[in-house]
């Protein structure tokens, strides 16, 4: 439609990017600097980054939900990238969750992974994005791919509050949440701080990442209107030739 | 439309097995282990069957016996004794909580895993150590 470029970097976003890059920095010395605890030792300083993390992954799922049912009933394509840019950061952020989780449980629990309720929902919610970003990649014409996708957006974020309750529902080796909304009384007050600047961290990270991946969306879905106006433009032109 | 029909068949379709499977699956992950108490009770019915059992260590009860470790775990007012076969992870001690995978062998537990189940514990280490300082040097 036109040649002018969608989305290009704002200062905004620099700023964006540049806080997350400097807090992130913050959290991680600030967090190897913090006190051993009696049970795990030195091994606590995990709440840094894993809890951040995979707080990072529930909210990319749950910006894809608001975005799949955002797109339902506008109808804007750009509620679709912004849909597909966020499951696809979240799913990074899952794997990473498994892979902190993971080193931290050999450390502590003493085993890389266990079935319990916890690490098998977290693999499963894993599981169950990837095979989202697959459904977007299946031909079909933009409007059927996007409201197919926005449905399914919408369908699998549901296991991310089961995923979240897990440890309080069922009995797993995976220990309750020490952050709901407020610390709890067993979390020593070092650990508060860190634990809060790591979330802002984590947070601003995301949104940095979600900005570029909608960005590129964007320039793609633009290429795409220039390749084939391009390629109208040159039939046209045979067109003319042609008798 | 009939397209779009066939492939939101098969999204649920997928959805009804992954659902299937998850609670197939948590009938497992959902009695992930059994206290020590309903270990005991259970003795019966669970037979050589392997189980994982939980349990906080007994202080005092640890004890190395060539390659095997034997300590007890309670819970609820039972206690399991347990011989376990290998190393115990570098945070096993006394009056942790612990997870065992193994199964019953006549009067003992025989566990061939030990996991730490530790909790959302994190208190730092004596931080009263200051306070206590004075008293231990004054006494000769």
């Amino acid at each position: 439609m036109s040649t002018t470029r969608a989305t290009p970097v704002t200062w905004p976003t620099r700023l964006l990017g540049g806080a997350a890059l400097i807090s992130l920095a913050t959290t991680v010395v600030l967090g190897l600097g913090l006190p051993p605890t009696t049970e795990q030792g030195v091994y606590a300083r995990f709440l840094a980054i894993h809890p951040q993390v995979a707080w990072c992954s529930y909210l990319a799922f749950g910006v894809t939900a608001l975005a799949s049912a955002a797109y339902l009933v506008r109808k804007d394509v750009r509620w679709d990238h912004l849909a597909g840019a966020s499951a696809e950061v979240g799913v990074v952020f899952t794997a990473l969750t498994l892979v902190t989780g993971s080193i931290w449980g050999r450390r502590t629990w003493g085993v890389w992974w266990a079935w319990d309720a916890r690490m098998t929902f977290t693999a499963l919610l894993l599981f169950l994005y990837l095979g989202y970003l697959a459904l977007r990649r299946v031909a079909a014409d933009p409007g059927t791919r996007a409201r197919r996708s926005a449905v399914a957006g919408l369908l699998a974020v549901l296991v991310v509050p089961v995923d979240h309750y897990a440890v309080e529902w069922w009995r797993t080796l995976h220990q309750k949440s020490s952050f709901n909304l407020t610390p709890k009384e067993q979390l020593d007050g070092s650990y508060i701080a860190v634990m809060l600047l790591g979330f802002g961290a984590m947070t601003m990270a995301f949104a940095w990442l979600v900005v570029q991946r909608y960005r590129l969306e964007r320039r793609r879905d633009e290429a795409g209107d220039a390749e084939l106006e391009a390629a109208i433009a040159e039939r046209r032109a045979e067109a003319v030739v042609a008798p | 439309m009939t397209s779009t029909r066939r492939v939101g068949v098969a999204i649920v379709v997928i959805l009804a097995a992954l659902g299937f499977l998850v609670f197939k699956g948590l009938g497992n992950a959902t009695v992930f282990f059994r206290t020590a108490d309903e270990a005991v009770h259970q003795k019966a019915s669970l037979g050589t069957r392997r189980f994982r059992v939980e349990g906080v260590v007994v202080d005092g009860t640890v004890a190395q016996q060539g390659n095997a470790v034997r300590f007890d775990i309670a819970n609820n007012g039972s206690t399991v004794h347990v011989v376990h076969q290998g190393d115990p992870p570098e945070l096993f001690k006394p009056n942790i909580p612990v997870v065992l995978e193994g199964r019953w062998a006549g009067d003992h537990y025989a566990s061939d895993r030990i996991m730490v189940k530790h909790t959302e514990d994190y208190r730092v280490e004596n931080p009263d150590r200051v306070k206590d300082y004075p008293t231990s040097t004054t006494t000769p």
